[in-house]
């Protein structure tokens, strides 16, 4: 019998859409054919039927516009309650960018005059954290030092932040990322992302999964474990990720401004 | 008349001129820069302004160019026309211009007002300067340290649609900045035909999603990169912001005998570049709707417009001839207009691809997850000899980008420094005298110094 295939959904490719990060996803296709898997991409879009979360190993939710995260909202609402179920399972999803605040409690926009509050976003209330749009667009290198599923790595990315957030960790919400460089969740607590689970949100772009394979590799293994699929245990190189890595790393150090 | 408005002028006019003898090229903002620190009511004391008359050329890309075309037009029918040249696009550009053009009194005499207008400075320079017209020439991703999205930009320019109520041509093949119809009670659309290299994208890449209801916009093929034939799968929004058609449509564009149609009439086609048939097509409705200028009139300005400041720059070093495109870093449609013009190239030949460091903003940054948006399929498919992927920070990251894409490793050769001697010895050790260069505009000037130093 034949291994069963790594099913990965593509959520909202056209409405998250922000920052070349269909990377992530060629790099997930990539790496998951050279651990032996077979991987097969889904793209679901608003209004997609017979969406069910538990029929996939990974979703992957890319960075869009803050505008689109109602619509997109009410369509998770059709099966919110599997995304609570397919999180708790252990199975991998994938957010970045601003699309990190969707999964927060709520997301607080700019009001029309300076400093007033607009208009309030109800999130999907998987992270218990607030949002803040920001006045202005914070864009900077990012390079953090990664927990995940007991491993420890360096990222090194880049980070378009329209909006700031925070949480209380505990046993249950986690940082992903402790910042070196950078501004994270919101400049001030030294954290990018949460980890939740087997799931992973990070303000890391570049494209993240690209330009930090281990990262890709890690997830990809977490997906097969809890899915039941073999994966090789050839080890992979990251020979040009590396080195771009190093290159990347020189240039912060030598950079003065956060 | 106030003396800080006077002294605003002479001060103005005087340093813009002895800057003009230095390098006519320069000082682009300074006159205005200076004029609004003396009278920082400098824009009120002006005279003369016809807001009728005026227009507001903004968008992502082509600004510059669009601005240029009409501006010839209409001073080719004889027009006084009075515009900011250089990408001098924010408050003091402009201000710069009004300078330039007012007299001693302050009096505009300009037949037209023609201004590049920076999007994000859109509203603030309207809010000087009364303008009832709007060019918008598309709403695209771009400097995203900046920007962040185009939904940002596209909110500012409707913001100022709302509060001002002009007149607005737009792009009708571009699905976002089309939507702006919906804030102004006159919109003029201009659009093209498919045309001969009209391309598709497959479903690995992404479009955006509907200005309307959010949900996905699909495109039957793209006359440029996101523009084209589109409508949104849920809402069902199309092209003219679903007119029936647009009001100026080019059609016929010939690339081999260089011309192309719009209303019945053939037109030269002095660069043929897909992007400039929308600006052909913009140019050709602004200055009719604007100006009252015919179509055959038109045509025979078009015949002698030349691009001010050429994206395409040919560099010659030591025998080799160079064509470097400019292109816009965190914009991906001038680099898929790049990799699209080498990759119809049926000649060998051989590339240098360089992103590196954005450096136009504090702080600067890496970034090329821009070039993910790219297609490189029919790179792949050209008359590779090499492409050289450079810069000191971004040199691998290209390379895996081009792998990603399609691009054989083996064609691929990281040079991972921004000396342009060690950059132009390796295009010259290649042997081929078909070179593309593209890289960001900090690398691209180092090489230009050195190549014209070392000729």
């Amino acid at each position: 019998m034949s291994e069963r295939k790594l099913e990965i959904a593509w959520m909202y490719p056209d409405t998250l859409y922000l920052h070349g990060e269909r990377g992530n996803i060629m790099a997930l296709v990539r790496y998951a054919m050279e651990l032996g898997m077979t991987p097969h991409v889904k793209r679901i879009d608003l209004g997609t039927r017979d969406f069910d979360p538990l029929d996939y190993d990974i979703l992957f939710f890319g960075p869009g516009e803050i505008s689109s995260f109602s619509s997109i909202i009410s369509d998770i609402s059709r099966y919110r309650h599997t995304l609570a179920e397919y999180i708790a399972s252990g199975k991998v999803l994938i957010a970045t960018g601003t699309t990190v605040t969707m999964f927060g409690e709520k997301i607080v926009r700019l009001g029309d005059t300076e400093g007033a509050e607009g208009e309030v976003i109800d999130g999907l209330c998987i992270i218990p954290a607030m949002a803040y749009e920001r006045d202005y667009v914070y864009g900077n290198d990012l390079y953090t030092r990664a927990e995940y599923n007991g491993y420890s790595m360096e990222l090194v990315g880049n980070q378009i932040q329209m909006a700031d957030y925070g949480y209380s960790e505990n046993e249950q919400y986690r940082r992903f990322g402790t910042v070196i460089y950078g501004r994270g969740n919101n400049g001030s607590d030294g954290i990018d992302g949460a980890v939740l689970v087997n799931s992973v949100f990070t303000g890391m772009l570049g494209p993240v999964l690209v330009n930090n394979p281990w990262l890709t590799v890690r997830l990809l293994q977490t997906a097969a474990s809890v899915g039941g699929i073999r994966t090789s245990s050839e080890p992979l190189r990251f020979n040009l990720e590396q080195k771009s890595l190093k290159l990347k790393k020189q240039f912060i150090e030598s950079k003065n401004t956060v | 008349m106030d003396f800080r408005f006077r002294r605003a002028i002479i001060t103005g006019k005087a340093g813009a001129r002895i800057i003009s003898i230095i390098d006519k090229n320069r000082g682009t903002t300074w006159a205005g820069r200076t004029a609004l620190g003396i009278d920082p009511d400098f824009f009120s004391g002006l005279s003369g302004i016809d807001p009728s008359r005026v227009l507001f050329v903004t968008g992502t890309n082509g600004k510059s160019t669009l601005t240029a075309l009409i501006s010839h037009i209409l001073a080719s029918k004889g027009f006084n026309v009075l515009t900011n040249s250089g990408g001098a696009n924010m408050t003091s550009g402009v201000a710069s211009a009004l300078v330039k053009g007012a007299d001693m009194s302050g009096r505009i005499n300009a037949d037209y007002c023609i201004f590049e207008v920076d999007e994000r400075y859109l509203h603030e320079i309207r809010q000087y300067v009364s303008c009832d017209n709007l060019l918008v020439s598309n709403l695209e991703k771009d400097q995203a340290q900046r920007n962040g999205d185009p939904d940002f930009i596209y909110r500012k320019i409707a913001g100022v649609l709302d509060e001002f109520r002009m007149n607005v041509f737009l792009n009708g093949d571009e699905p976002r900045s089309c939507a702006l119809a919906d804030h102004s009670d006159h919109t003029v659309f201009y659009a093209a035909q498919r045309h001969n290299r009209a391309f598709r994208k497959d479903d690995t890449f992404v479009t955006l999603p509907c200005p309307h209801c959010r949900s996905r916009i699909r495109f039957a093929y793209h006359n440029n990169d996101g523009v084209g034939r589109f409508k949104c799968d849920k809402c069902g929004y199309t092209n003219n912001n679903g007119r029936d058609k647009a009001d100026y449509l080019l059609k016929d564009a010939d690339f081999d005998k260089k011309t192309f149609v719009i209303n019945d009439l053939t037109f030269p086609m002095p660069y043929d570049e897909p992007y400039m048939l929308y600006n052909y097509a913009a140019a050709v409705a602004v200055c009719k709707e604007f100006a009252g200028i015919t179509e055959e009139e038109s045509a025979a300005a078009i015949a002698t417009f030349t691009v001010p400041e050429g994206r395409i720059v040919n560099i010659e070093y030591k025998g080799l001839n160079m064509k470097y495109f400019m292109f816009k870093q965190e914009n991906p449609e001038t680099l898929q207009n790049f990799i699209n013009a080498a990759a119809a190239d049926p000649d060998e030949k051989v590339i240098i691809l360089g992103f590196g460091v954005v450096d136009t903003f504090d702080p600067h940054y890496i970034n090329s997850f821009y070039a993910f948006e790219c297609d490189y399929s029919a790179l792949a498919e050209s008359n590779l000899r090499k492409i050289l992927v450079v810069t000191d920070t971004s040199a691998y990251d290209a390379a895996n980008c081009l792998i990603y894409g399609g691009i054989d490793p083996s064609v691929i050769e990281v040079i991972p420094t921004n000396d342009p001697e060690k950059i132009l010895d390796a295009a010259m050790g290649l042997d081929c005298g078909n070179i593309y260069l593209t890289v960001n505009m900090t690398t691209f000037k180092q090489i230009r110094k050195f190549a014209e130093k070392n000729r």
